[in-house]
């Protein structure tokens, strides 16, 4: 009986993989990036209970390593998909793996490593050496070599000082064609490049940010460990402003409303209030769209002082000569336009499905959703914006559409 | 409790000439912060947008602020649904001009294609029943002279009399508007008398300075500017022609001052139009959707300064053909002078009137 294979392993990939292993029934789960738990692991903390996600993830982690039924593969991308359902052929290809199996991350490498690189984790605003631990609770537990940073040969510094011979500098690209039964693409989403959003100055303002690096801001593992702090200067902001469907909502970027930005934000005015019970927040809204029980956020907000819900979506934000911002919107409640300045904004940028660079069906927007007869399915968000807890329900259902197909 | 009286009728019309899905619009509001004039109390066109979508006719035709508004399209540009506010308001000056015209037919027949011909047809009937009146229908011998064909007393008389009429009527629906304007704002008491305020908005309509803003269509300015005084300096001119009919030899000659004056406005006149129209033709993105009637008034002032500058030429070169086109440089100079409060050349008024309307409320743009 062939396997299932899991293209990504995001919150909704590795819940499929999960549950389809734990019927039974062989899996294989590959992952571009050199660690697992996608967009989720980024996080500083998710609905609906506010965890942190590596509460969620590791025990789900936990549930791989245990199962023998599940292969997994970082750093490994689809070239190309033949065959039908049932039969499928999946050239799969693994990025160099200069770090073994074997590696125990002592660390004594980044010691001696002497090239930088910006940490894609933390998008840019810190940077690794160019061996990395992708993150403290990476999995799989190893470090990684960034190939655009590191000299190789040249250098080889990592090599001599690593006491397990972990690191093989001339590791090659690996190929590999896989069979299997069917296919569940959980890609996933990237945010919206808010630097497209020309009216909102997000390029030539340090103090925007979007709410995915907000994230990674106010993360203790993250840029400001556990204290949100201003880029321009590195002080701590005390009027903080959030600009709802930044790029979504909008035919000039993404049509659609992204589902989640809304209780996002809440859940990060909620943040800043718990560290910083002082801060004055303005939330700018078209419309509070918060479903289910994520509703209890938005009655927490209306119900605290410091936060003020304003009807109105944010047309310009103009920099100061201190880096503040001012923001302009019209209260459609009172029908005036508000001028207001704040130290920090943050933009709620929507979801972006992402592309798999596949001739796969295309529904609207770029959102996958394939229909059974291909024996290819779509779980999370590359079917529709959702938030954690609708993308393990999806991968659930998912799971047990693909075990379907001998 | 509120209570809303839509006019489905003037709903469908305004969808029909703007060409919006007015019920698109989710209200977000980022029309009026992105517009450059849009003042901060009360600032359009986010408001107009939900009265346009409820099809209130009672608030838009006699709304002041639909005619600050100087049509840049940078809220066309920003809108997230694509619901066009600038072509709305455009929308909505024109079914003014129609709303407040006195007779009512007038209004009609000029904004609907359907009655071109009844349009043109009228002032052809009004100027051959003067020339019958003269006994000069027919074509004279000898030299082109225009005044063989149109005797000068006839000429002026009877335009003057008809524009008299056309401002008269004009004035009629000015009131009108002006009376519904001060109803839409019970609460703010005007001051100050019409000449005063008109003097306070000088600079305004002097300098065109609220054109300044419009970043998305950068030429607009210079080309309403051209076409403008263009049009200003003509209008002088003619006055003085009418003078110098009777105290000069007429007609004057190339090098008289008056005439160097007039044909340098005929050619800022042109240029003007040409690039209006170019714009309204090849950049739809910037210029928005262009209505039946902007381009009646294009290219009827198009046809106008063109034929004058051709008929000009056939009195000089002494053309066979000088009276006919002669005769079709009166319908374009009649069509558009008499129908002046009944077309988009109507803005002429109705926003001068808005604006010091507006001043007169101290309601000041951004």
């Amino acid at each position: 009986m062939k396997p299932v294979l899991v293209i990504g392993g995001g919150i909704s990939g590795v819940t499929t993989a999960v549950e389809i292993a734990e019927v039974g029934k062989e899996v294989i789960l590959i992952e571009k990036e050199p660690y697992f738990g996608g967009n989720v692991v980024k996080f500083n903390n998710y609905f609906p209970k506010l965890c942190p996600p590596t509460c969620g993830l590791e025990i789900n982690f936990r549930r791989i390593k245990q199962n023998s039924k599940i292969k997994y593969f970082t750093s490994t991308e689809v070239q190309e998909i033949s065959g039908e359902k049932g039969d499928f052929k999946v050239k799969i290809k693994t990025a160099p793996q200069y770090v073994k199996n074997n590696c125990t991350s002592c660390g004594k490498c980044i010691e001696v490593c002497p090239e930088e690189r910006p940490s894609d984790f933390n998008y840019g605003f810190t940077k690794t050496k160019a061996i990395y631990l992708p993150h403290e609770m990476a999995f799989p537990y190893k470090f990684n070599i960034d190939d655009e940073y590191c000299k190789k040969e040249l250098c080889n510094k990592c090599v001599e000082v690593c006491e397990y011979n972990a690191i093989d500098l001339s590791a090659k690209k690996e190929f590999a064609e896989l069979e299997v039964s069917s296919i569940v693409v959980s890609t996933g989403w990237k945010n919206y490049d808010a630097s497209k959003i020309e009216n909102l100055n997000y390029l030539t303002s340090k103090n925007i940010i979007t709410n995915v690096e907000f994230e990674r801001f106010i993360a203790s593992n993250g840029v400001g460990e556990n204290k949100l702090l201003r880029l321009s200067d590195n002080s701590e902001p005390k009027k903080i402003a959030f600009v709802q469907c930044a790029g979504s909502r909008d035919e000039n970027h993404l049509p659609y409303c992204s589902a989640v930005c809304c209780s996002a934000s809440l859940k990060h005015a909620l943040t800043i209030q718990e560290l910083y019970p002082e801060s004055e927040i303005k939330i700018f809204y078209i419309d509070m769209r918060v479903v289910g029980r994520n509703e209890d956020f938005l009655v927490k907000v209306q119900n605290n002082k410091n936060i003020e819900l304003v009807k109105g979506k944010v047309g310009k934000i103009n920099e100061t000569e201190n880096n503040n911002l001012i923001l302009e919107a019209e209260d459609i409640l009172s029908g005036r336009k508000i001028i207001y300045e704040a130290e920090m904004v943050v933009l709620a940028t929507g979801i972006v499905p992402s592309d798999l660079g596949l001739d796969l069906l295309k529904e609207s927007n770029g959102f996958h959703n394939i229909d059974q007869k291909y024996g290819i399915y779509v779980a999370g968000c590359g079917k529709k914006p959702m938030d954690v807890s609708a993308s393990v329900k999806d991968a659930t259902a998912v799971a047990l559409k693909a075990i379907q197909i001998n | 409790m509120i209570e809303v009286k839509p006019d489905i009728e003037f709903k469908k019309q305004l969808k029909r000439i703007s060409n919006s899905s007015l019920n698109e619009c989710m209200q977000c509001g980022t029309c009026s912060v992105v517009c450059s004039l849009a003042p901060d109390d009360k600032p359009f066109p986010r408001k107009e947008m939900i009265w346009a979508g409820w099809g209130l006719k009672d608030k838009l035709i006699g709304n002041t602020d639909i005619w600050l508004c100087h049509q840049c399209g940078e809220c066309s540009t920003y809108c997230p649904r694509g619901v066009k506010p600038a072509d709305v308001f455009s929308a909505v000056r024109e079914l003014s001009y129609q709303h407040y015209a006195k007779p009512k037919f007038l209004g009609k027949i000029l904004n609907d294609p359907k009655w071109l011909a009844v349009a043109i047809l009228i002032p052809v009937l009004i100027i051959s029943a003067i020339l019958f009146m003269a006994g000069t229908l027919q074509i004279p011998e000898g030299p082109v002279n225009y005044s063989k064909f149109f005797p000068h007393a006839w000429l002026n008389i009877s335009f003057t009399f008809l524009w008299l009429l056309s401002m008269g009527l004009g004035i009629l629906g000015l009131r009108n508007f002006l009376s519904d304007m001060k109803k839409q704002n019970p609460e703010i008491k005007p001051t100050g008398s019409f000449l005063k305020n008109l003097f306070s908005i000088r600079k305004e309509i002097i300098l065109h300075s609220n054109f300044n803003t419009c970043s998305a269509q950068k030429t607009r300015k210079t080309t309403h500017l051209l076409v403008f005084y263009g049009f200003i300096l003509l209008l002088f001119v003619t006055v003085f022609a009418i003078y110098a009919a009777v105290t000069h030899k007429y007609p004057l000659a190339i090098t008289n001052p008056f005439k160097i004056i007039g044909n340098i406005a005929a050619i800022m006149l042109f240029a003007g139009l040409a690039i209006m129209i170019a714009n309204r033709i090849f950049n739809k993105k910037d210029f928005g959707n262009s209505t039946y009637t902007d381009w009646l008034l294009l290219i009827s002032l198009f046809l106008l300064t063109v034929s004058g500058v051709i008929v000009e030429a056939a009195r000089f070169l002494n053309w066979g053909s000088a009276y006919h086109l002669y005769f079709f440089h009166l319908i374009c100079v009649w069509f558009i002078i008499i129908y002046l409060p009944f077309t988009k050349f109507g803005h002429l008024l109705f926003r001068v009137v808005a604006m010091v309307f507006a001043s007169s409320i101290n309601r000041k743009l951004k």
